[in-house]
């Protein structure tokens, strides 16, 4: 059987139950990459120029990772998903910028996603991926219709229930995440990209340390795509890349209702967020209703650093909520 | 309406020459100064790039002056610069000031229309051919002084003419004085005292279009390099964007569509900026460039890519990377521009 590797990283948060699911469907086994370490990360760092991003390094470390253990290994160049918002560089140039760091690298599956170019060229790119595995179009067909299915429902899963993509993926693929404590002192809501809030070495279990400490935690893939995009529409006008609507869509919605407090998440060079995290920033600063921190995260960031800071902000909410409740009363 | 623009090396003069002829009260900013980067940096976001702060320093000092309406180019496309226009307006709006921005967003059309002041078409397009003349006659003078700063005999007197030449295409109000003023200055240039030993050795700039066109983003790097005795190399000028010849574009005879031809096995979809031509340039000029100085301002998302694919371009074409910001500092690069030089001969010579 043929083996596809897909690291865990970047888009394997938005994407990987469709990508899943269409490579089984084509008879293909699936190798995901395991959680991300500090291995990986100097590994992947080693390859690439200083300042290149966080997430784009450990997604080398992660194909790295994956090098002995599959023969294929998956990596898409999504450029646009949606008319005349284009994509990050960094994933456009994915494909090719891991072929020339990494060369000792299985043959890579490359699929370029562009909707601007019509459904035709989309049809095609996927035929042609799926043209790997089999000869027959219908089979192809079938994959892809399933593989849409999927996502479909991973989506559902996470704005109906309330999931965290790794819940979701948990719940989808049959293993079982530990529940999380209900009780709650305070709503929270973490704004980023989720290869970011979700790597827990990235975000130094940002969310695991808030549920500990008994807050609820809300993320942009609790919303909707309708929540997303009318808040994204009142903070910036059109969106100018694809998947910056989980910043500044989350970022909007979250400010103006719903949570006590809103930590925007982002690392260090990364050029969407420099303009989006900005953008929620300055919005926050003219609502004035619930308190904003940003947290720029990078390879030197220090824990205790980023567990004094959030203190400081869980102390902050916690008094302006008891300040609030005295008011009332 | 009075128009304030930032600048981007010599086009205020290209876009002077279409404004006066259209009758459009236009205002130069000061050339970009110290200031101009100070006032950029204190109201920019940290982390956007040095093309953001320089731009946002000029509409500043622009509107100080008392324009009303600015022009920022702007668009979809995955590099940040294409939003940087509507970023920039609300950081400005924040600052107090009342103005008018105009941009690619509301369709090209409509953007004419606004800027042409109620002008006829037939007004329009001849001020936009004075225009171009203008760029190609600015673009030609360029080239020129890339070739003669190399092999000067005093250093500076070709730069002086330049400048001399580039003040005197911007008085010009007529074809007639154009086209004497850039064959006066060609001939100037030329005929400058040389010296005919050792070959000059021939370094492409290639990189982020911004601090390749603007001199002061760049720090003057082609007038360092000429003072090093290094006939500068470059394809990126603003006339490619706006030729207009169907022919070229028909059949990919641009400078731009051959080098994202030979990018292909390296880099095989464009990334938004520049990042796919610089690529393709070093493979393209493997052959008759000694060497090529790579520009990008610090952050830069396309040319990170071309910067992480370059080396495994293995030719034997030696890359110098300059990477700028607002902590940049001239000496270092100097510095690093004669240490590279150096390297070259001592490979030229060895071979």
């Amino acid at each position: 059987m043929i083996k596809v590797g897909i690291p865990r990283a970047l888009l394997y948060y938005q994407y990987y139950p469709m990508w899943k699911t269409f490579f089984e469907e084509l008879g293909a086994e699936v190798v995901v990459s395991s959680s991300t370490t500090q291995t990986m990360l100097s590994s992947g760092s080693s390859r690439v120029v200083a300042d290149t991003c966080l997430p784009v390094k450990i997604f080398l470390g992660h194909v790295l990772c994956l090098v002995e253990k599959c023969d294929y290994i998956f990596i898409p160049a999504i450029r646009s998903v949606k008319r005349k918002a284009y994509n990050c560089s960094k994933f456009l140039g994915l494909p090719d910028m891991t072929k020339a760091v990494i060369p000792e690298s299985p043959p890579i599956l490359d699929i370029e996603i562009d909707v601007n170019k019509g459904k035709r060229h989309l049809y095609q790119a996927i035929y042609k991926l799926g043209q790997r595995f089999t000869w027959n179009p219908f089979k192809v067909r079938r994959a892809s219709i399933a593989a849409w299915q999927a996502h479909l429902k991973y989506r559902q899963l996470m704005s109906s229930q309330g999931l965290t993509p790794p819940q979701a993926i948990a719940e989808m693929t049959g293993e079982v995440e530990p529940k999380t404590p209900t009780s709650t002192q305070a709503t929270i809501a973490l704004i980023g990209h989720p290869y970011i809030l979700y790597d827990e070495h990235i975000s130094h279990r940002l969310i695991h340390r808030l549920e500990q400490a008994h807050y609820k935690v809300l993320t942009p893939e609790m919303l909707t795509t309708e929540e997303l995009e009318s808040a994204t529409a009142r903070l910036v006008g059109k969106a100018h890349w694809t998947y910056e609507d989980e910043v500044v869509g989350a970022g909007g919605y979250y400010l103006e209702s719903g949570a006590d407090g809103v930590i925007g998440v982002m690392t260090f060079g990364c050029g969407p967020d420099s303009l989006m995290m900005d953008a929620v920033h300055r919005w926050a600063s003219r609502l004035r209703i619930t308190p904003f921190m940003s947290l720029t995260l990078e390879e030197h960031t220090a824990e205790t650093g980023v567990v004094t800071r959030l203190e400081a902000f869980l102390d902050m909410i916690h008094r302006r909520k008891r300040r609030r409740v005295e008011v009332c009363v | 309406m009075r128009l304030g623009l930032p600048h981007m090396g010599n086009i205020y003069v290209v876009v002077k020459a279409i404004a006066n002829q259209l009758g459009i009260d236009l205002i130069v900013p000061p050339p970009t100064s110290q200031r101009s980067l100070t006032l950029g940096v204190k109201y920019s976001p940290e982390m956007a790039c040095l093309p953001f702060k320089l731009t946002l320093g000029n509409m500043i000092e622009a509107l100080e002056l008392g324009a009303d309406t600015t022009l920022m180019p702007g668009g979809a496309g995955p590099c940040r610069f294409g939003y940087y226009h509507k970023v920039q307006e609300s950081i400005l709006r924040k600052l107090g000031y009342n103005f008018y921005m105009v941009t690619e967003e509301h369709g090209i059309m409509r953007m004419g229309k606004y800027l042409a002041n109620g002008a006829s078409l037939w007004k329009v397009i001849p001020a936009l051919r004075f225009g171009l003349a203008k760029l190609k006659a600015l673009d030609e003078l360029e080239r020129m002084v890339h070739k003669i700063r190399a092999i000067e005999r005093d250093k500076g007197e070709a730069t002086q003419i330049y400048r001399d030449g580039v003040k005197v295409i911007d008085n010009a109000g007529d074809y007639k004085s154009l086209n004497q003023a850039k064959r006066e200055h060609l001939e100037k240039l030329i005929s400058l005292p040389t010296i005919t030993s050792p070959a000059p050795l021939k370094v492409g700039i290639t990189g982020e279009f911004f601090v390749v066109l603007d001199p002061f983003a760049n720090m003057d790097i082609e007038i360092e390099l000429g003072k090093l005795g290094v006939e500068v190399r470059r394809s990126l000028f603003i006339g490619e964007w706006v030729r207009l010849n169907p022919f070229v574009y028909a059949f990919g005879l641009r400078e731009k569509d051959r080098s994202h031809k030979a990018a292909k096995p390296y880099l095989s979809r464009h990334v938004g900026g520049d990042g796919w031509q610089s690529v393709g340039e070093k493979v393209l000029h493997a052959g008759d460039w000694d060497g090529i100085v790579h520009l990008e301002p610090f952050g830069c998302m396309p040319e990170i890519m071309a910067r992480n694919i370059m080396p495994s371009i293995r030719n034997g074409l030696p890359v110098l990377n300059i990477i700028y910001d607002e902590h940049a500092g001239k000496a270092g690069i100097i510095t690093r521009l004669e240490a590279f030089v150096d390297m070259i001969h001592r490979r030229k010579g060895g071979k």
